[in-house]
């Protein structure tokens, strides 16, 4: 197992210096100056040129980039052009947030995608099927910002059962921080009240988030399932007079899962990153803001470390699914 | 692993899968929760400092003024560094200048911590002299001294950053000739070519704010404390920060102790970031927020009529202009920059807009001394023909017409201006060729005279009609003059001559004329002066926006009834 882990992060090295040469270099052809764009439309030429000597980006490209990955390999991000701040701080204030979200989304999926799934395959073609297929026909095509827009439409502004958008009310201070999940740290404190703001807040975004990935998660389910269904062990299994229960958990739903991972691992990495319109929709300070406010004003030390963080997070959801294979199905050996 | 084979209760499964969930939940929340615990030790809010009034707990949402904008582009509160909307308005709410304007009241200034001053002629050097309040004093309690003055000023000179060519560059400022001559006078020489009235209105900037020299000098670190004031104030204001939670709100919490009069009836203040239109609109209606700032047209459209709230219009300086590049032909010829003038019809930008803006076609802004309020321009083709016929351009001639991406102040997209225009000046036989680029983009090109017409917009870096007339008409300054290629000799000496004229009636009569040279002469297409709409909730009193004062919204004013 130990050696499994070394051989994937030693993998994910090359997999960082490739996606950190690829967007530098993207950055590259983009006939922009970022330095100029930073200090905006009244700033003079002297000004631009100091802030462009000060960022480095008087030297050559390829002197730019070396420099950069020396930084890198220092643990050093760099500093935003536009928030002058070390890129680090900013993603640490930006991804706990994106974190929660995600996390959360996740579980809508999975609670709802996974069982509805099940019951689909097992009540193959009734109107319970017909009803699931439809829903998750409904989320893999209708837009994520038109679902959210309408949810806040609906559950703020008309029905008001729901809070607007942000993580926390506005006059709702948030809890001391210890892992930057708003619900987390506030379970942690013991602070009640911002535990319910800040689930009331999250709900929607992750219901609207979640929904997509559910509708994903639910055809996977159903069709992995009915496949199994179809195998010679299940027949084998009915035949030796076994209970239902027993068929599905132990038989069907066991040998089904897999592929149901794979698929949890692969819609929790592009949670992460694609976030972006709903937490755009939703005011959510996270991750997928921060980039959107970065790419539009070409602040590629910010862009690069959003990428860098995105490529290391994918790879390392990918590896946690690879040793739950192990777990689930002994067959699979992850050495 | 082959254990897991003997396990084959269903619990066990579901215990792998928990166990896997868990696993992700930890992988994932621990690059966030690692550095926060070991690079950032808790930062303290102002209230834990020794000195400083409490601040923070709860405050009743009565007490709490909820004002929601689109502060993506805030970056800093230090005063001296501050130099976007979304800083300068919590960091002029915390910290204060000697000398301001009044809210409402354009133009004319009033003493905050200086109680008068007095501008004499020094030989080579005009010698500026405030004497200060003596019952001035920080939130910390300690008094407002001229050495914190001084030492404020030094600061934002050495740190050097984007607002600090007002002092450096606009007053001339050198450390050396700012000087406390005791703790209540404070001298400062600027030199003749600087006019004392242009100074005296970049001195009403945050960047001339005076901070704490007591509470900064321990913190200043490697970066003269900067991102220290990130995290504390030490202003002598109405309010102190109580915390900014970077992509989320700025708190600001009354100063309990505050030396300028009444103590505020807001006791807190969250600027809360909003960045999406339709999110504004839905705080504004639903009272989430008690003022929404920058409403968009629709949004305005939208909310008019509701009971709940008053919408509240105020112009602001900025202003919306096609530069002609003075150069390249066929714009070289005044008359067919003349002819394009009058080939536009201005009512019709305006209609377009929603009435969200004033029609201005001078330079300097409805607000300033020395706007003159004269319009002369009206469509009218016959007259435009003529002129074009007179420099002798062809029909059909071309020109390439350069305009940003996304949506103009005012509220619609560039390029739907950009078509409005395009059609009214083919009418006189000129074809636009209308390419859409990012500001950045359409900037680069414009600072380096690259541009045949450009569509863009100024705001003033100062509120003083010389931060509009010495960048439209004097081309040595390398601004907009500059980018348009217009060296003009005589507009270049009436700048100057305008910026230092002291009297005040003389000044306006000196910019009436140079507006009027600019109007017909220069490279300008002036086209209109925006409006930003506010949402106010009934509750609200004293809301007031002023564009020239430093914040644009003093939440010292603001009750609740």
């Amino acid at each position: 197992m130990a050696r499994f882990i070394l051989r994937r992060l030693a993998g994910l090295v090359f997999v960082l210096l490739g996606v950190s040469l690829l967007t530098f270099f993207l950055a590259q052809i983009v006939p922009v100056d970022p330095a100029a764009t930073a200090l905006g439309s009244n700033a003079r030429e002297e000004q631009i040129v100091a802030y462009r000597q000060q960022l480095g980006l008087d030297q050559p490209p390829p002197v730019q980039y070396l420099n950069y990955v020396q930084r890198l390999l220092r643990g050093d991000l760099g500093q935003s052009i536009r928030t002058r701040r070390p890129v680090i701080d900013d993603l640490i204030d930006y991804l706990p947030a994106t974190i929660e979200l995600s996390l959360a989304a996740m579980l809508v999926a999975v609670l709802i995608g996974v069982p509805l799934g099940m019951l689909a395959s097992l009540r193959r073609n009734s109107w319970l099927d017909a009803g699931a297929r439809l829903f998750a026909l409904v989320g893999g095509s209708m837009p994520i910002f038109y679902i959210g827009l309408l949810a806040l439409g609906i559950f703020y502004r008309q029905l008001r059962w729901l809070p607007g958008p942000g993580r926390l009310d506005a006059t709702m201070q948030p809890p001391t921080q210890i892992t930057g999940l708003f619900t987390v740290d506030a379970l942690l404190t013991g602070n009640w009240p911002v535990l319910g703001n800040a689930l009331s807040h999250l709900l929607l975004p992750a219901l609207v988030l979640g929904y997509f990935s559910a509708a994903v998660l639910l055809r996977m389910t159903r069709s992995s399932m009915l496949e199994m269904m179809g195998q010679d062990y299940v027949r084998t299994a009915r035949a030796k007079g076994l209970g239902e229960q027993i068929i599905v958990g132990r038989h069907v739903f066991k040998n089904a899962l897999p592929p149901i991972l794979t698929t949890v691992g692969i819609t929790f990495g592009s949670l992460l990153s694609g976030a972006v319109l709903t937490e755009t929709i939703f005011s959510w300070p996270g991750l997928g803001r921060y980039a959107t406010t970065s790419v539009t004003t070409l602040d590629y030390p910010a862009v690069m470390g959003v990428t860098l963080v995105a490529a290391f997070i994918y790879p390392l959801v990918n590896t946690v699914v690879d040793i739950g294979y192990s777990v689930i199905d002994p067959r699979i050996r992850v050495n | 692993m082959k254990t897991f084979r003997c396990l084959t209760a269903p619990a066990t499964r579901w215990l792998g899968l928990f166990v896997l969930l868990s696993l992700l939940l930890s992988a994932c929340a621990a690059p966030a929760a690692a550095p926060t615990s070991g690079d950032q030790p808790a930062a303290p809010t102002a209230g834990e400092q020794a000195g400083a009034p409490a601040v923070g707990g709860e405050v009743s949402r009565e007490d709490t003024l909820v004002f929601a904008a689109d502060q993506t582009d805030i970056i800093t509160l230090d005063p001296a560094v501050a130099y976007e909307f979304g800083g300068i308005l919590p960091a002029g709410n915390m910290y204060e200048t000697l000398v301001s304007f009044n809210p409402g009241d354009p133009g004319v200034l009033v003493p905050v911590l200086a109680t008068s001053w007095d501008v004499a002629d020094d030989g080579d050097m005009w010698k500026l002299t405030f004497n200060l309040d003596p019952n001035a004093k920080f939130a910390s309690g300690n008094p407002v001294t001229a050495e914190d003055v001084a030492f404020s000023w030094g600061r934002a000179i050495d740190i050097n950053k984007s607002p600090a060519f007002l002092l450096i560059d606009v007053c001339q400022i050198a450390k050396e000739n700012v000087t406390a001559v005791d703790a209540a006078t404070l001298e400062l020489k600027l030199p003749k070519t600087v006019s004392p009235q242009v100074c005296l209105a970049v001195l009403t900037f945050t960047t001339a704010a005076v901070v704490e020299k007591a509470a900064l000098e321990p913190n200043m670190g490697s970066d003269m404390g900067e991102s220290w004031l990130n995290d504390h104030s030490a202003g002598s204001g109405p309010y102190v920060l109580n915390k900014w939670d970077r992509s989320v709100n700025v708190t600001l919490d009354v100063n309990p102790t505050y030396w300028g009069g009444t103590v505020p009836a807001m006791k807190r203040v969250i600027i809360q970031n909003t960045p999406e239109l339709a999110n504004l609109q839905a705080a504004i209606e639903t009272g989430d927020a008690d003022i929404a700032q920058d409403l968009g047209s629709e949004q305005a459209a939208a909310l008019e009529g509701n009971p709940d709230l008053t919408l509240v219009r105020g112009l602001s300086t900025l202003l919306v202009y096609v530069g002609m590049n003075a150069t390249k032909a066929p714009l070289d010829n005044p008359d067919v920059r003349e002819a394009i003038r009058y080939a536009i019809n201005y009512d019709d930008i305006i209609t377009l807009l929603g009435g969200n803006a004033e029609l201005v076609q001078e330079i300097i802004p409805i607000g300033f001394l020395g706007h003159t309020g004269n319009n002369p321009f009206t469509q009218d083709i016959a007259k435009a023909k003529e002129l074009l016929a007179k420099a002798g351009v062809a029909e059909g001639t071309e020109i390439n017409f350069i305009v940003p991406t996304a949506t103009a102040p005012g509220g619609v997209e560039w390029s739907t201006v950009a078509a409005k225009i395009q059609s009214d000046v083919a009418q006189i036989g000129l074809t636009l060729n209308i390419q859409q680029l990012q500001q950045s983009e359409l900037l680069n090109i414009y600072r380096a005279q690259g541009g045949e017409l450009v569509m863009i917009n100024w705001g003033p870096d100062f509120p003083d009609p010389d931060g509009n007339v010495t960048p439209f008409a004097n081309y040595d300054a390398k601004s907009l003059a500059f980018r348009n290629d217009w060296n003009d000799p005589k507009a270049i000496e009436m700048s100057k001559q305008a910026a230092i004229e002291l009297d005040p009636a003389k000044r306006t009569e000196l910019y009436a004329e140079l507006v009027d040279y600019v109007m017909h002469n220069g490279p300008y297409i002036m086209l209109y002066q925006p409006t930003r709409i506010f949402g106010v909730r009934n509750n609200v009193e004293g809301f007031m926006y002023d564009p020239n004062d430093t914040p644009t919204t003093s939440f010292w004013l603001i009750s609740k009834k």
